[in-house]
């Protein structure tokens, strides 16, 4: 089945723009003298599988309704941030953009998950030239962005790819290895951030 | 714990591995100085007791070579003599403790106690101190969040917990976390090391403070 329906073209161009929208913030911050806003920024439009089966997961009808209303991350994206500053420093210039509006937010650093994963993790409801699933046009579309720093971008990696890799041998021991682990990364961070606050200050 | 005894007086030797045994310590008796070194570098004890007077090896003899081979456990001397002098070269030559001839069984066990007591309550794995939680051990920081810390910020925060809501100054702060003599550190090293820990102990959401100025002296405060 197409879950998107005719809607994936509008998917793949909310991507495109919130990307180059994101790029641009980034810019204007380099024009204006200060440190660039993140390191690397990635997205995607969630792949029709993988959309198919979050919706049958989280109990949401598997129709086009469901991707694009219940679940909120069809077009997702992702800043990673070269300390923990920049990832507030973006959020403040999201947060000032009055086309998007935040519907949700999760922060994952301040309360990271019991495993170790931080994270800061914002749903944007997007006012967009395209009609939508309700058929208003100007259309609403939603999408999720996450912002974390390079050491908690690298942790996850590895979690996730420990997390599908069912044949582990006492997956209780290493889950409590890999949450060591981010706490050493967390310390990492705090360490760098606290360093370059030093030498600003001088 | 698990003590030597070295004790050519085979009759007092019986009393001591005796009495200790009673307090469930682990001990191990030899009867002279070589005998001693030699257990020492075979096996790990807590605790190593030498008698001066032995023959073959002296305790005096057998603890600068223990000492000289880097061994590092708590050794107590007994002795027959006297003679302040003999106790400072004893103490001089690396022992930590020293009992003279005759000694009461008792105060010996008080002072195996002291001893364990130092050893471990005195250096607490874990402090908690108001909403936060200090593993010294794990070198690790818990409060709404748990980070790692170095050995430096965990021995920092260690003595700032300690001494709570004292005013601590540069120097006392330097002395009791680089407290090595090798080791060398300003007041720029503790700087760094305060702002760390007051970046961590924002991260981990606690309500502790690090309260001071770059010229300290600085204090830990509850909210």
């Amino acid at each position: 089945m197409d879950i998107y329906g005719p809607f994936q073209p509008a998917l793949n161009q909310l991507l495109t723009n919130l990307q180059s929208q994101i790029k641009a913030l980034s810019q204007a911050e380099v024009t204006a003298g200060r440190p660039k806003l993140y390191e690397h920024l990635i997205g995607r439009v969630k792949a029709q599988q993988s959309m198919i089966e979050k919706c049958r997961r989280k109990g949401y009808p598997v129709t086009t309704e469901g991707a694009l209303r219940d679940c909120k991350d069809a077009v997702g994206l992702r800043i990673v941030c070269n300390f923990i500053d920049d990832i507030y420093r973006c959020l403040k210039l999201i947060k000032a953009n009055p086309a998007w509006q935040i519907v949700k937010e999760k922060d994952y650093i301040t309360n990271a998950k019991p495993n170790g994963y931080r994270s800061y993790h914002v749903i944007l409801a997007v006012t967009t030239p395209f009609k939508d699933v309700d058929g208003n046009q100007p259309g609403k579309y939603y999408a999720e962005i996450q912002l974390r720093t390079i050491a908690m971008d690298s942790w996850a990696s590895l979690e996730h790819e420990m997390k599908y890799k069912h044949n582990v041998q006492d997956a209780e021991r290493i889950g409590r290895e890999l949450k060591k682990c981010a706490e050493q990364l967390a310390a990492c961070d705090i360490q760098m951030q606290t360093i370059r606050q030093l030498i600003n200050q001088n | 714990m698990r003590v030597l005894i070295a004790e050519d007086e085979q009759q007092l030797a019986h009393v001591l591995v005796t009495a200790l045994k009673s307090v469930h310590y682990e001990v191990t008796a030899v009867a002279n100085g070589e005998e001693a070194v030699k257990a020492a570098q075979e096996n790990a004890y807590d605790v190593i007791i030498l008698d001066i007077m032995m023959p073959v090896k002296d305790g005096l003899t057998a603890l600068k070579e223990i000492r000289a081979g880097g061994d590092r456990t708590y050794i107590m001397m007994l002795t027959a003599m006297a003679e302040i002098d003999d106790r400072v070269t004893g103490l001089d030559a690396g022992a930590d403790d020293y009992l003279t001839k005759p000694f009461s069984l008792k105060e010996l066990l008080a002072r195996l106690r002291s001893l364990e007591r130092r050893n471990e309550d005195y250096d607490d794995d874990v402090l908690n101190f108001a909403d936060l939680t200090l593993d010294n051990n794990e070198q690790r920081l818990e409060a709404h969040n748990s980070i790692s810390l170095s050995k430096k910020e965990t021995r920092l925060l260690q003595y700032l917990i300690l001494n709570a809501g004292k005013a601590l100054s540069i120097a006392d702060l330097i002395n009791h976390t680089w407290d090595d003599d090798d080791e060398v550190a300003d007041a720029t090293d503790l700087w760094i090391n305060i702002s760390y820990l007051r970046q961590k102990l924002q991260a981990v959401n606690s309500q502790v403070q690090i309260t001071g100025e770059q010229g300290g002296p600085f204090t830990l405060v509850k909210p």
